[in-house]
């Protein structure tokens, strides 16, 4: 079979299963079933910087919430706005669909990260990562503050419910198809050569900012349009959503997958959104054979931080150790560069 | 002028107590990332266990000051050891990647924190009151001064300089900072540098266990998310004293404390609650003017 054939026949399959699981799947579980598509392309985004040009920034909160509030702006009823926030009058008349939202919100999550965390570059290793936190608390602290644009700790309602398993999975898709051919592509082989060794790398006749910079504008892009997609489907912002839980859960989702490859960090987003959710009615409290168990708040993330520490021990590059699952299972073609 | 002088003075004093806390914070920062060359992401956490270790002994079985004092540093040091021993331990033996410890103690702080929330609750705890630090002075010319917050400064001080004289002086004090400036030739001419590890975190743990009760009496609260912010400020006091520079980082301590506090108090009342962008600002341009610190640090640069 060609290529082609073999790709074509895969969303065939995917799209089939997709229609079964809209038509016969409702209310939490295809909400969990979204929800993981959603939170993969964010976690797909994080990774080209932190993953494939080994950037390692925290600052992807600050960035997320730019996206989620820019596209919630857009998308929310004029009567909303006029209500509750004190905006310009142009923003509070626009109401745009919720594809240039998400445009818009991919679009000012570039230019957020970018002048948030170019001045950064100059930083090295722990320090670089320290200052990208800062980011995060910065923004999150704005975000509080700004109350005609967010309506600080109140939050934003009433959000219109856009995103749904098409829309999540067409972009997840997407962002697959992408990232799988710019890893490919020479573009992509200089970004890993970046992330093994920046100064060989140098040597080698490979603008290193150049191609950093441009690798962290994609992967703003693309965990802007996460956010943006998290933010149709939650149908709340308020400037904790992306702090440092979320920031640290989608962290373990790279480190627990495998950093640097796309099927580590499905595997990690899928075991992190089920895992949370399953979890979820153990933390709420729950009665079991008369035995009331108390509600544990912060079990998920115990759980997530013990098996997250354990891995980093075990197996440091995750469970896919710098592989792809094709690598792993079909015949292996070229001697693997990564591990 | 003369109102605003006396302005100034008050503030200043306002912020002995939590330039302290700082100061406490950030000696423990640098020591560690000195011998081992890494942040330790869950020193903040280390400080909220010792804060909570005090409050549970203090508020539910009566103990008196003093024990509740020595219990918060059990509890900071014991912390900070099982960290050591299955966090840092087990990973720096397997993978040198800084990145892979980095998340790890990630991890361990995220872990611990929700793991107090899970135990206790995100809800603030008063922290009990003690007779003796509770009071007034009031000086002639009309300033106020609380007696805990000499208190604590004058504890703080002490610690600082026995901390100091120990690390320049003493033996093991002289091979941490050779392991800090080069751990290849100091494990050469035989200095041992896992026990060093251990002695790093224990004066590390015990300073932030005391810290830990400054906050409680300062604040008159504990919760499990206390240790957050209030780490990363220490942490950058530490950046900002020199990384390895022990008075370094507490007078850099002082300095982000009484800057912060000094931000708040010029500013219209409606900036107060930017806070952090002092501190992340200045953390900024202290990076990019004088990146390794306003004191002599005590590592290799490059």
């Amino acid at each position: 079979m060609k290529k082609t054939t073999k790709i074509l026949l895969g969303l065939l399959l995917l799209a089939g299963l997709l229609f079964m699981a809209d038509s016969f799947l409702r209310g939490y579980y295809l909400r969990l079933v979204v929800l993981f598509a959603v939170t993969a392309v964010t976690a797909l985004g994080v990774n080209i910087v932190n993953g494939y040009t080994n950037i390692f920034s925290l600052g992807f909160g600050g960035t997320m919430m730019v996206a989620a509030y820019t596209a919630a702006l857009l998308t929310l009823s004029p009567a909303y706005k006029k209500a509750v926030l004190h905006l310009p009058l142009w923003l509070e008349q626009m109401q745009t669909s919720f594809p240039v939202a998400m445009l818009c919100g991919g679009a000012l999550a570039v230019i957020a990260s970018t002048i948030l965390l170019l001045p950064a570059f100059r930083l090295q290793g722990q320090y670089f990562i320290l200052a990208s936190m800062g980011v995060n608390i910065v923004m999150g602290n704005l975000a509080e503050n700004l109350r005609g644009f967010t309506h600080g700790d109140m939050g934003l309602r009433s959000i219109p419910a856009y995103t749904n398993i098409w829309w999540a999975y067409g972009v997840l898709a997407l962002v697959v198809y992408f990232i799988h051919r710019l890893i490919q592509s020479k573009y992509g082989r200089a970004l890993v050569a970046i992330s093994k060794d920046q100064e060989l790398a140098a040597v080698m006749g490979i603008n290193v900012v150049k191609y950093k910079i441009v690798s962290f504008v994609i992967g703003s892009f693309i965990t802007g349009m996460g956010a943006v997609l998290w933010v149709h489907l939650v149908l709340t912002m308020n400037p904790k959503a992306f702090g440092l839980v979320y920031v640290f859960q989608i962290v373990a989702m790279l480190a627990i997958g495998g950093i640097g490859t796309i099927s580590g960090t499905l595997i990690g987003a899928a075991i992190l959104t089920l895992g949370t959710e399953l979890l979820s009615p153990v933390q709420e409290g729950f009665s079991l054979l008369g035995f009331q168990i108390p509600p544990a708040f912060g079990l998920v993330n115990v759980l997530m931080a013990v098996l997250l520490v354990v891995i980093m021990i075990y197996k440091p590059r995750g469970i896919m150790n710098g592989r792809e699952i094709w690598e792993v299972a079909g015949p292996r073609v070229r001697k693997n560069a990564s591990s | 002028m003369e109102m605003s002088w006396h302005y100034l003075t008050q503030q200043l004093i306002n912020a002995l107590s939590y330039g302290s806390i700082l100061a406490l914070l950030a000696i423990g920062y640098t020591m560690i990332y000195g011998i081992l060359g890494l942040i330790n992401f869950a020193h903040g956490e280390i400080f909220m266990i010792g804060a909570f270790f005090c409050y549970m002994l203090v508020t539910f079985s009566g103990v008196s000051f003093l024990t509740g004092f020595f219990a918060a540093i059990a509890g900071s040091v014991l912390t900070g050891f099982l960290i050591e021993r299955f966090v840092y331990n087990p990973c720096l033996k397997r993978s040198p990647e800084v990145l892979t410890v980095f998340i790890a103690s990630f991890g361990a702080s995220l872990g611990l924190r929700n793991l107090f929330t899970m135990i206790f609750g995100d809800g603030r705890r008063s922290f009990p009151a003690f007779d003796f630090l509770e009071g007034i002075i009031i000086t002639e010319s009309g300033i106020f001064i609380n007696i805990k917050d000499l208190w604590i400064f004058g504890v703080t001080l002490f610690l600082v300089l026995a901390t100091t004289l120990f690390i320049k002086y003493t033996k093991p004090g002289i091979a941490m900072r050779a392991v800090a400036y080069d751990a290849n030739a100091a494990r050469l001419v035989g200095v041992n540098s896992t026990t060093l590890v251990l002695v790093a975190f224990f004066i590390g743990s015990t300073l932030a266990g005391v810290s830990a009760v400054a906050y409680g009496v300062s604040y008159g609260i504990v919760n499990p998310s206390m240790g957050y912010i209030i780490g990363l400020n220490g942490f950058i006091a530490a950046v900002l004293g020199g990384i390895g520079n022990v008075p370094g980082a507490a007078i850099s301590g002082y300095i982000i404390g009484m800057g912060e506090i000094m931000f708040v108090a010029l500013l219209p009342p409606s900036y107060s609650a930017v806070r952090p962008i002092f501190v992340w600002g200045l953390l900024f341009l202290i990076l990019f003017l004088k990146p390794s610190g306003l004191f002599r640090p005590n590592v290799k640069i490059g």
